[in-house]
């Protein structure tokens, strides 16, 4: 593999590129000049961006995170042969493997995330050298049937990864023995939920697995045409998923009688514009068409009438590149992974106040306390964990005592949250649950396409009640009725987005009540986020004077004489509780209850 | 300022262009509105009429989808575009104080105001863009600034000005005062 050259890795993902990557990698190519560069997405360890692997001349390999400008004179210095590694950075080498945070990748189980961050996603060869395009071949070179396929698929136990876990092989076995000639098959990239990436990094670190992934579906349910529906604000996913598909046709995979054989199918992308209910099966279909996003009653099903009027499959771009995996090593062979419920793995993204958050892909029955803890190190600022939202604005939180509920559909249902697409955010002592509960009834008021009655008022007056709450403006009524509306939501809503609205409400409520109280009853925010809870002081005896506060301060509510510090104060009158004092205060002056 | 001096100059060819290459059926909506948005940085009723005078594509259908998806803007921008990001990861680190610290810098008082009265730079606040991991983000003409608090977010933003020749209407100079108070 090595022949004693250095080889330079580095990841170049959404969030690589955001942190500098293209940068460090500019500075080592002046550096090394003779070493050989190589590109790959993102590796999930989001929080060590820029990350930058090295393999000596010698072979042993070095990777490195938290890599910028400053610190990249040590790395170099190191591999041009004086000293030693600077620790900081290091996250695991060849001669120490397991090391704390390297834990964060050796506690996965890697199966739809198996090509992520290992190759140059813009490279079809690299794909192809690590076993990419051997399922397709498989079935079309062995004339394995459709029906083969689909039973193969049904034995992986494989359920839906968008949200809903609907188990992908009856959902095919609809579509296949729906009447008609022509029949689409949709992969569903408009990966809505605020904070969820999975999406993304699969489609930008290893597109041709889930290019691979739809012609295996397109091939078991007869869908000669497709659609790949990946949100606009994934610019980076809409380019390299753009470029599989060129390369996918050139090399022969995609078009008419692909490798000789009866299968043709071919897709388009079409860029999501920004719409969370256009995840909603129906509603991504309307959008397709160029309609307003708007879901409507099922039945008829897509499977039997989609897209333009076709019989119509949409599979999820996680389960999608499940699909090739599970040809190749068999569908006994993932069924052998996870729990009695839940077959196989499932990604996660986990962010909040986590100390290493990124993607994280575990075996279904792994404790939430284990990703949490094992491999995301715990919390970020020492504070205690508080409650991890599971599934986004359709999801719930789930309270530190529940921690030890293993992750499949039953457990995570039974919790009142459910196991989404796979957001994973946690919270510390210093949150507010209801804020949160806030933010996601404003976020599905806000997308809340407006059909149905009960979803488009009902959220609304959630959100008011709610806002209330956080201002300390309402009384114990307001909650009885905030928890009339949560039960009455659901049922009167036609998709997803209505039906799973309320969750926020109702798991805060179920776990966090005494939070709603303080705010009610005490006019008190125990988690010190809501502004009109809380106050500004500055406590005089740690101010140093310096005045950086003031520069901050939005509103100029700041006062007092530089280098005096018994002189600073902030008038209540005119503060409005934004807390950029704080962030800039150095010696933590700044008093907030 | 008078939104009138930001409407853009709309360019009749390139939109009947974009018509032939994209399409002219009912489901070519959301691409050809995409074009126009990224070319002109909204939705210019110029272009918008072109669009339906030459297309199978009907008023009410286009105006219903352009006001039906969060990407669309049928307001004038600024010269370059903020967008912070108000995904659940941001927003319980913190993405509000971004917010209050660019209004502050850009001197954007009114609360339905997004452009600065100088025209030189829109805030918008977009739903996730997926780098929780990174929280709070903003980007800056595409480009994401990682991690940040609401001083780091004005410290980018005067550097961007500076590198495009632009005036912060908000933006008082006393940057050097800072900087010895920060480090007494």
């Amino acid at each position: 593999m090595n022949n004693g050259q250095m080889i330079i890795t580095i990841g170049e993902g959404t969030c690589g590129i955001a942190a500098g990557a293209k940068e460090v990698a500019k500075l080592l190519e002046q550096r090394f000049p003779n070493a050989t560069f190589k590109t790959v997405g993102c590796l999930g360890m989001c929080h060590r961006e820029v990350m930058v692997e090295i393999q000596n001349e010698d072979g042993k390999t070095f990777l490195y995170g938290n890599v910028d400008k400053k610190n990249l004179p040590k790395i170099v210095h190191f591999h041009r042969g004086e000293g030693s590694p600077p620790e900081k950075l290091l996250i695991r080498s060849s001669d120490a493997p397991d090391t704390d945070s390297g834990r964060y990748l050796t506690g996965q189980t890697r199966i739809a995330l198996r090509n992520v961050g290992q190759l140059n996603p813009t490279s079809m060869e690299q794909f192809q050298a690590r076993g990419g395009y051997q399922a397709i071949e498989k079935i079309l070179r062995s004339g394995i049937t459709p029906e083969q396929v689909i039973e193969e698929v049904k034995a992986s136990g494989l359920r839906g990864r968008g949200g809903a876990g609907f188990p992908t092989a009856v959902k095919w076995g609809f579509a296949r023995n729906a009447p008609g000639e022509i029949k689409y098959l949709v992969c569903n990239g408009d990966e809505g939920d605020p904070g969820a990436f999975m999406d993304r990094s699969l489609l930008e670190g290893d597109p041709h697995s889930v290019l691979e992934g739809m012609l295996i579906a397109a091939y078991a349910i007869g869908a000669s045409r497709g659609y790949a529906y990946i949100r606009a604000e994934y610019p980076l996913a809409v380019e390299y998923f753009g470029l599989a598909i060129q390369q996918a046709r050139q090399a022969g995979y995609l078009g008419e009688r692909i490798l000789g054989t009866d299968f043709s199918f071919d897709l388009k992308i079409k860029e999501g514009a920004g719409a969370f209910v256009c995840g909603e099966e129906t509603a991504l279909l309307a959008s397709i068409e160029g309609q307003r996003g708007m879901p409507r009653i099922r039945p008829p099903f897509p499977a039997i009438k989609g897209v333009f009027g076709k019989p119509t499959i949409i599979n999820n771009v996680e389960t999608l590149s499940n699909i090739p995996w599970i040809i190749n090593n068999g569908g006994q062979t993932y069924a052998n992974i996870g729990t009695h419920d839940s077959k196989g793995t499932k990604v996660f993204a986990l962010a909040g106040a986590i100390a290493r958050g990124g993607l994280v892909e575990v075996p279904m029955g792994t404790t939430i306390r284990h990703v949490l803890e094992v491999i995301g190190g715990g919390s970020a600022s020492g504070r205690p964990l508080k409650a991890v939202q599971l599934g986004g604005p359709s999801g719930g939180c789930i309270p530190e005592h529940l921690f030890d509920t293993p992750i499949e559909y039953h457990a995570i249902n039974a919790t009142g949250a459910i196991m989404g697409s796979g957001g994973m955010v946690v919270t510390d002592s210093k949150s507010c649950m209801v804020d949160l509960a806030r933010y996601f009834l404003e976020f599905t008021q806000l997308e809340s396409c407006g059909k149905c009655t009960f979803c488009r008022i009902g959220t609304l007056r959630m959100k008011e009640i709610l806002t209330k709450i956080c201002a300390g403006e309402a009384v114990l009524a307001d909650i009885d009725t905030l928890e009339e509306l949560a039960s009455q939501i659901g049922p009167a809503s036609l998709c997803g987005l209505g039906q799973t609205a309320p969750n926020p409400v109702l798991t805060t409520l179920k776990y966090f009540r005494h939070e709603y109280l303080a705010h009610v009853t005490e006019k008190r925010c125990p988690g010190g986020i809501c502004k009109g809870l809380i106050t500004h002081t500055i406590q005089n005896e740690t101010c140093t004077g310096c005045s950086l506060c003031k520069r901050q301060c939005p509103v100029e509510a700041i006062s007092g004489t530089i280098k005096k510090p018994d002189t600073w104060v902030i008038d209540q009158k005119v503060c409005i509780n934004c807390g950029m004092c704080v962030e800039v205060c150095n010696p933590d002056a700044i008093l907030v209850v | 300022m008078s939104e009138h001096s930001l409407e853009a100059i709309v360019d009749a060819d390139l939109v009947t262009q974009w018509i032939s290459q994209i399409g002219s059926e009912p489901s070519a909506a959301v691409p050809l509105l995409q074009a126009i948005q990224n070319k002109y940085g909204y939705l210019p009723r110029k272009a918008m009429d072109l669009i339906i005078a030459n297309s199978a594509i009907n008023g009410s259908q286009l105006y219903g989808v352009a006001t039906f998806y969060a990407q669309f803007r049928l307001k004038p921008v600024g010269r370059h575009m903020i967008k912070v990001c108000h995904g659940t990861a941001c927003h319980v680190q913190g993405a509000d104080r971004i917010n209050t610290s660019l209004r502050h810098i850009l001197g954007m008082k009114d609360e339905n105001e997004d452009t600065a009265s100088n025209a030189s730079y829109t805030v918008e606040n977009v739903a996730c863009i997926g780098c929780c991991s990174l929280a709070p983000v903003m980007l800056v003409d595409g480009e994401a600034f990682p991690k940040l608090k609401g001083a780091d977010a004005q410290r980018h933003l005067k550097k961007h000005a500076r590198d495009h020749n632009e005036i912060l209407p908000g933006h008082q100079e006393d940057d050097k005062e800072t900087a010895s108070g920060a480090s007494s």
